[in-house]
């Protein structure tokens, strides 16, 4: 009883007492006769929970997989032999000629190497962030405290590359030996960490969404409004990616946009379209604006659209102590700018 | 002689969980051991637990159930042809349609729920669940295992000697007083001490004290073996030395003791307690909060000693063969619903400190824990109570006939908005000496806490004909529980 001179003491009230009055939730803050008003609250059970859709684990062989593992290892090995090859004729043409091209093949080795390198850098961040995302949703389901620290360590670790949160880290790290239940400390570091990261995610995917309206309402051939949709998108997917903490090369981009369709295909067929029509119509732009620029605005939802779904799939944690950013809200700002555009 | 017959029993648990393990290995089983106190309400949850499996109530984070990857539940013959069966029907009757609680259990029963779901991968398994329930009262003779009739009548006497206790023991200590414990054994005066003795233990268990620490168990609730020797006897103020000569009161005594352990105390650990999967022990906090500091002490001491009797680990393929291991249990305040949501944290932090020991100890074994406030059956509906400036996050329902507040005794059929008192951020408070005033020691309208008893809630029958039953947590305790093995 720290927090408080005085605890309450408990009391009853009958409801049928002339002094107590029951108020409706609807007419709540209108002032009752009585001097004793109850308010019910809504009951929580009966509000809906989402349930998440937990996607079959993949089982059993991965005959792709093993179709293209094994043609990719043929194919080398056919490199391999022609280069081979190839440096024995020089070899026998003249010695200088041969080192020369030793010299090469030993050089694009090394390169190789290390590019190679850096995908599986990528691809063992991408999964580890994943993981990371499902590890944090069970904490907020079953309240484990050791789990949680767990949790934020790995993190922590993650979130070190990026200088601009050294002062969130800094206090997170302060409040780990903290008596803070499970759940609320996943909650805790998604406000620290992930509130100004959120900030830049938004402002990226609204100035790709932006972009892509503005080119497609200008450009004279529909091949390069796909061609500049597709780019734009990959380029917001990847500063995304980069963002939250993940460093995805090539194959990480493969892998990635993947992930982002499918989310997109599970999450929000519908609700994107729902939403959709709601705001073009809503703000009966198709009237207003000429056909192209309504076009180009939709094209700018789209990409809004497929950015919020790349933003969960690569953010680490899942959204509980913040707000997801709604669609409606890129929608504003991009609406906004058509619109000041246009004036 | 110990030894041996403690060897006996081991190799008897050791057959026993062979050959579970040969039946579960073509039908998963699952034992799940309801444990709590009397009053904690097990009766309520296991009928809650079925109702919600068989009927399919709103269980959103029971991922199994709320993905649609559960067939249907359905009740089985059980395994047990010694054991009644648990009268489930006849507890949703009186729970839905007379809006009565269950009254208290005095026998064990038993019951078999067999769940048929698709595992994530497709395949199609069944689950069967074996769950008994048992008086509360039982479960305060396990840590007697492992003492003797020295120990425990020593223990017994200097419990009996602090506050309150003290005042309701009176007419045992005096008739204690006359007695010799190296005197010739008297079946009278044993008579007559067991009874006094019995009236001392059922006194402290009144709402007003609401002790927990109270064995042995079967003195309150003695079953069919109520007058038999081995239900007949008392401690002894025991000289700190020696050993009982042979013919008097002392050695009666302890052979009587003795013989109450093998015969009462062993079978039921044995069928029971000794070879469970999961373990849910339910605590009810609020009768401790309503009766006083001393009340919360005794809780924590008798959960301390119960759990300690239990064997728990992370399952290993040699666990499970010779010594079956309690690899998940969910320590889970009960009654939640008679708290506001906001105080339900706080009401965690309570039974995590109560249940403290036994938690590190689980722990540093491996095995998985978790702390929940729940409500197997949620009886109110939360409100905001302003009275001037002051805005109370109360409760709406209605109150059990009898019930008091404010002087007033309700009929049964007055719904009350009431609130309940302020939990303490810290939980650490509430167990220092004189903390807050409950009604052992104050006048009813003096106290700190005042957790009324409600009736079960009113339901109104929906399109599947039998209501679903509302509850606090209930979908989470069942996803830690059993959620692991329905993936």
């Amino acid at each position: 009883m720290s927090d408080r001179a005085k605890p309450r003491r408990p009391q009853t009230f009958r409801l049928d007492d002339p002094d107590v009055v029951v108020v409706d939730t609807e007419d709540a803050g209108r002032p009752g006769r009585g001097s004793i008003q109850i308010t019910p609250e809504a009951d929580p059970a009966q509000l809906p929970v989402p349930v998440e859709v937990v996607l079959p684990a993949r089982r059993g062989v991965r005959w792709g997989a093993l179709f293209w593992g094994s043609v990719g290892g043929l194919v080398l090995l056919g490199l391999g032999l022609g280069v081979t090859r190839l440096i024995e004729d020089l070899f026998a043409r003249s010695e200088a000629l041969g080192y020369v091209g030793a010299g090469f093949a030993a050089a694009a080795a090394i390169a190789l190497a290390a590019v190679i390198g850096r995908e599986t850098y990528g691809l063992v961040r991408l999964a580890t962030i994943e993981k990371l995302h499902a590890r944090a949703a069970a904490v907020l389901l079953s309240d484990d405290r050791a789990e949680s620290r767990a949790v934020i360590a790995e993190l922590l670790r993650i979130a070190h590359a990026n200088p601009r949160l050294a002062r969130p880290r800094a206090e997170l790290a302060g409040h780990a030996d903290d008596i803070i239940d499970g759940a609320d400390m996943i909650k805790l570091a998604e406000r620290e960490l992930m509130t100004p990261l959120d900030i830049e995610a938004r402002r990226l995917v609204s100035v790709a969404a932006q972009r892509v309206s503005v080119v497609t309402a200008v450009s004279p051939r529909a091949m390069i409004d796909v061609l500049f949709v597709f780019v734009a998108s990959l380029r917001m997917i990847r500063q995304l990616a980069m963002l939250y903490g993940g460093r995805p090369g090539a194959l990480g981009m493969i892998s990635l946009l993947r992930h982002v369709i499918a989310h997109l295909a599970i999450t929000g067929g519908m609700a994107a379209s729902d939403s959709l029509i709601q705001q073009v119509l809503g703000h009966g732009i198709a009237a207003k604006l000429s056909q192209r620029l309504g076009e180009g605005v939709l094209n700018g939802l789209l990409t809004a659209r497929l950015g919020l779904a790349a933003i969960d799939v690569t953010r680490p944690m899942p959204f509980a102590a913040l707000p997801r950013p709604a669609l409606a809200d890129l929608a504003k700002d991009l609406l906004r700018k058509q619109e000041d555009e246009e004036k | 002689m110990v030894s041996l017959s403690e060897l006996v029993e081991e190799a008897r648990l050791s057959a026993r969980a062979l050959l579970d393990y040969g039946e579960s290995f073509f039908n998963p089983t699952i034992r799940l051991g309801v444990t709590g106190l009397s009053r904690a309400g097990k009766t309520v949850f296991i009928t809650a637990l079925i109702h919600g499996l068989v009927r399919g109530g709103r269980l959103p984070v029971f991922e199994a159930l709320a993905s649609g990857r559960i067939a249907r539940a359905y009740l089985a013959p059980q395994p047990d042809d010694g054991v009644p069966r648990f009268a489930y029907e006849s507890h949703v009757k009186s729970l839905v349609a007379e809006r009565r609680w269950p009254s208290s259990t005095v026998d064990i029963s038993e019951l078999r729920l067999v769940i048929e779901f698709q595992r994530s991968n497709g395949a199609e398994r069944t689950l069967t669940l074996d769950i008994v329930d048992y008086p509360g009262e039982w479960l305060l003779d396990l840590p007697l295992l492992n003492k003797s009739y020295e120990d425990w009548a020593r223990e017994s006497l200097a419990l009996s000697r602090n506050e309150p206790r003290v005042h309701l023991a009176g007419a045992w200590h005096a008739h204690l007083a006359t007695l010799s414990a190296t005197g010739r054994e008297d079946e009278p005066a044993t008579l007559e001490a067991a009874r006094l003795f019995t009236d001392y233990l059922r006194a402290c268990r009144d709402d007003r004290f609401a002790m927990s620490l109270l064995p042995p168990g079967r003195f309150l609730m003695p079953g069919n073996l109520a007058g038999s020797p081995a239900l007949t006897f008392a401690p002894l103020d025991l000289p700190s030395e020696g050993s009982a000569p042979d013919g008097s009161l002392w050695a009666m005594m302890a052979r009587r003791y003795e013989s109450y352990k093998d015969i009462v105390v062993r079978p039921f650990f044995r069928d029971h307690f000794a070879r469970l999967d999961r373990q849910i022990v339910l605590v009810d906090a609020l009768a401790a909060f309503n009766a006083g500091p001393e009340a919360l002490h005794d809780l924590e001491a008798a959960l301390t000693g119960i759990l300690d009797c239990f064997r728990v680990g992370r399952s290993s393929v040699l666990s499970t063969l010779f010594r079956p291991r309690i690899d998940r249990i969910l320590f889970a305040a009960t009654k939640a619903d008679h708290l506001h949501h906001t105080s339900h944290d706080r009401l965690e932090a309570v039974l995590r400190r109560a249940v403290n020991r036994a938690v590190s100890r689980a722990e540093s074994t491996g095995a998985a824990i978790d702390v929940v406030a729940l409500a197997a059956v949620r009886a109110t509906r939360e409100a905001l109570v302003a009275r001037g400036r002051d805005k109370l996050p109360s409760l709406l329902g209605t109150p059990a006939a009898g019930e008091s507040a404010n002087g007033e005794i309700f009929d049964g059929n007055t719904e009350v908005a009431t609130f309940p008192g302020e939990l303490p951020a810290d939980a650490e408070e509430l167990f220092k000496g004189g903390a807050y005033r409950g009604l052992s020691s104050a006048a009813a309208d003096g106290t700190d806490f005042r957790f009324l008893r409600f009736r079960p809630p009113l339901l109104a029958p929906d399109a599947g004909g039998e209501p679903a039953l509302p509850h606090i947590r209930l979908d989470r305790a069942l996803q830690f529980l059993i959620g692991d093995r329905l993936q």
